[in-house]
């Protein structure tokens, strides 16, 4: 081994440290098997589903409304999506934790910058999936089933579905920082969605019950709804989402790796 | 070790970590490095040389004290300290799927290094560690040595003033071993090192300080002369020639010296102990002219044990024995 001597200082970029693993997780997250999974099973099961209304409407001649149709299975698909989004966002840093995190925290970045890298990593990688994936499914349906889908109706269900993936990204992302074990910080973030979930159904109807959240989006994907409540809903999930973010960083800041 | 705080590299103060209320890993350490000194961190494991390293390195925040690195108070988030710091960790661990140039840019964009010095500097350093003909392979398939180069280009990309190698010869067969050796006693040239190891032989080879810690308590910080200084130095080997008569003559009239507490001959090999009380140089002086009046030739003399072996054992040894008195002394000389 021989050392090299060198006669100039570096100048350094501060923001290159951010871009660097922001780059890079992009690519691990979409490398990743929980990512390709969670693809997989969303396109076999909304294709599956697609395909049976799709027989019952022709074959067996009864209306499938596409709007019932789209806003069941974008719900189905969102419910199913919380746990492979989970564990996507969990393990974003505490996957990392005595490995890779010792090797890349040593070096000039700050935890404000990883973790924020992090969670824009993730927060793109799962936002642009299920976008992509709601354009293919509403797309699919409305040339299958019976076309009373909008446009309009289409990016306000689908925003709404993004805004809540947001914020449970940001809080995953959040537990998974400060939590001191992968698995149990899974195992804590299904409890709080899936209970919360729970908890709701039981809440009567002005407030979001799962029934509830049916019946608004098929209503929303007939095109038919108020956009400031859907402004307002999409407002709320950024402000925890913001608040999940918060809440990483601060702990994050102070956190042994 | 050091007076002046501004010139000083690594300056801690009662730096102490107990991790979730249940171990304390590091306990009131206060140490002070300066500018050239290639450490050797010394101590059992569970001693808290990892914890020490890690605190330093701003990984982990202590429970009470602080640490500074060039003057500034290291934090988590001191991204420009750490750009001046290389370190190497116990068992470096790479992403899965890398190459040495994929790994080796991201490093250098961690650090913040702009395209034109990253591109140039990697490329050198894969020639450097000699990793040129597996540049392109995925590091997990790696040799344990070949991993032990690429951390160490890693921790030298940005041009650090202090390098942090925690058991760099871990694991490393004899001939990666003295590689790393030598590069370090070529880095020490202009660099600042602290080198946490288990093994003595290395310590005493390229490192002109030492730390040893104790089950997290900072037992001694100075020179390795003043380490070795500690030894009892009263056990020696000496080689000798002469004919049979005259050597026996000459070890039954050191038998009977009342400074000598132990002498053994065994094939022209003379071992002996000396009490403890006594100066040796004097004792040694006698047991030389007393050679000398018999005709006894000295072949070769060495003390017995490694010396920095010896005297890092025995400061462990003694300390474990001090128990309670350690708090009574520490009140004292505080």
């Amino acid at each position: 081994m021989d050392a090299t001597a060198t006669p100039t200082r570096i100048r350094f970029n501060r923001l290159l440290p951010y871009w660097a693993v922001l780059q890079t997780d992009l690519h691990q997250t979409a490398h990743s098997w929980v990512f390709r999974l969670w693809v997989l099973v969303s396109l076999l099961s909304a294709a599956g589903y697609g395909l049976y209304k799709y027989g019952i409407h022709h074959e067996a001649g009864i209306v499938q409304s596409a709007s019932m149709q789209t806003g069941d299975l974008l719900r189905g698909v969102a419910v199913a999506s919380l746990a492979f989004v989970a564990l996507l966002s969990v393990s974003a840093v505490s996957s990392e934790r005595a490995t890779v995190a010792d090797a890349v925290l040593c070096r000039g970045i700050s935890r404000h910058q990883y973790f924020l890298a992090k969670w824009h990593a993730r927060t793109f990688v799962v936002l642009v999936t299920f976008a992509l994936l709601s354009a293919v499914i509403l797309t699919g349906y409305h040339y299958l089933l019976d076309p009373d889908l909008t446009f309009s109706g289409g990016i306000a269900a689908t925003a709404i579905a993004l805004a809540a993936l947001a914020c449970v990204i940001a809080w995953g992302v959040t537990i998974g920082a400060l939590a001191n074990g992968t698995v149990l910080a899974i195992t804590v973030f299904w409890m709080i969605l899936y209970g919360t979930i729970l908890l709701c159904s039981f809440l009567p109807d002005p407030f979001p019950s799962p029934s509830y959240v049916i019946t608004q989006m098929r209503i929303i994907l007939r095109g038919n709804f108020d956009e400031y409540r859907v402004g307002r809903v999409i407002a709320g999930f950024l402000i925890a989402t913001c608040l999940g973010a918060v809440v990483g960083i601060i702990g994050f800041r102070r956190k042994d790796v | 070790m050091a007076t002046d705080a501004a010139a000083l590299v690594i300056e801690t103060s009662h730096l102490t970590k107990i991790y979730q209320n249940r171990q304390i890993a590091l306990n009131d350490a206060t140490l002070a490095i300066e500018p050239g000194t290639v450490l050797g961190l010394l101590g059992p494991n569970g001693a808290g040389k990892t914890t020490f390293l890690r605190l330093v390195l701003g990984l982990h925040t202590p429970t009470a004290g602080w640490a500074k690195v060039f003057g500034s108070r290291m934090s988590p988030n001191a991204a420009a300290l750490r750009r001046r710091i290389g370190y190497i960790p116990t068992n470096p661990q790479f992403p899965k799927g890398m190459t040495p140039i994929v790994y080796l840019d991201y490093i250098g964009r961690l650090f913040g290094m702009p395209s034109n010095s990253r591109k140039p500097k990697l490329a050198a350093l894969i020639r450097a560690v000699d990793l040129l003909p597996h540049a392109g392979e995925p590091i997990a398939y790696f040799t344990p040595g070949m991993t032990a180069r690429l951390a160490v280009a890693a921790s030298l990309i940005n041009e650090p003033d202090l390098l942090i190698w925690d058991e760099p010869t871990h694991g490393l067969d004899i001939e990666a071993r003295r590689s790393m050796l030598e590069l370090i006693k070529r880095l020490a040239a202009d660099k600042t090192l602290i080198l946490s190891s288990h093994n003595l032989t290395d310590v005493d080879e390229v490192c002109n300080h030492a730390a040893v810690l104790n089950k997290g308590q900072l037992i001694f910080q100075g020179s390795l002369q003043d380490l070795k200084g500690r030894i009892r130095k009263n056990h020696y080997e000496l080689d000798i020639e002469g004919d049979q008569k005259s050597i026996a003559k000459t070890v039954q009239q050191i038998k009977v010296m009342k400074e000598v507490g132990m002498a053994t001959l065994r094939h022209r090999r003379l071992e002996m102990k000396l009490v403890d009380d006594v100066p040796n140089s004097g004792v040694l002086a006698m047991i030389f002219q007393t050679m000398s009046d018999n005709k006894v030739v000295l072949v070769g003399m060495r003390s017995v044990g490694m010396q920095t072996e010896q005297a890092y054992l025995d400061m462990v040894e003694k300390e474990e024995q001090r128990g309670f008195t350690r708090l009574y002394q520490s009140a004292e000389a505080a």
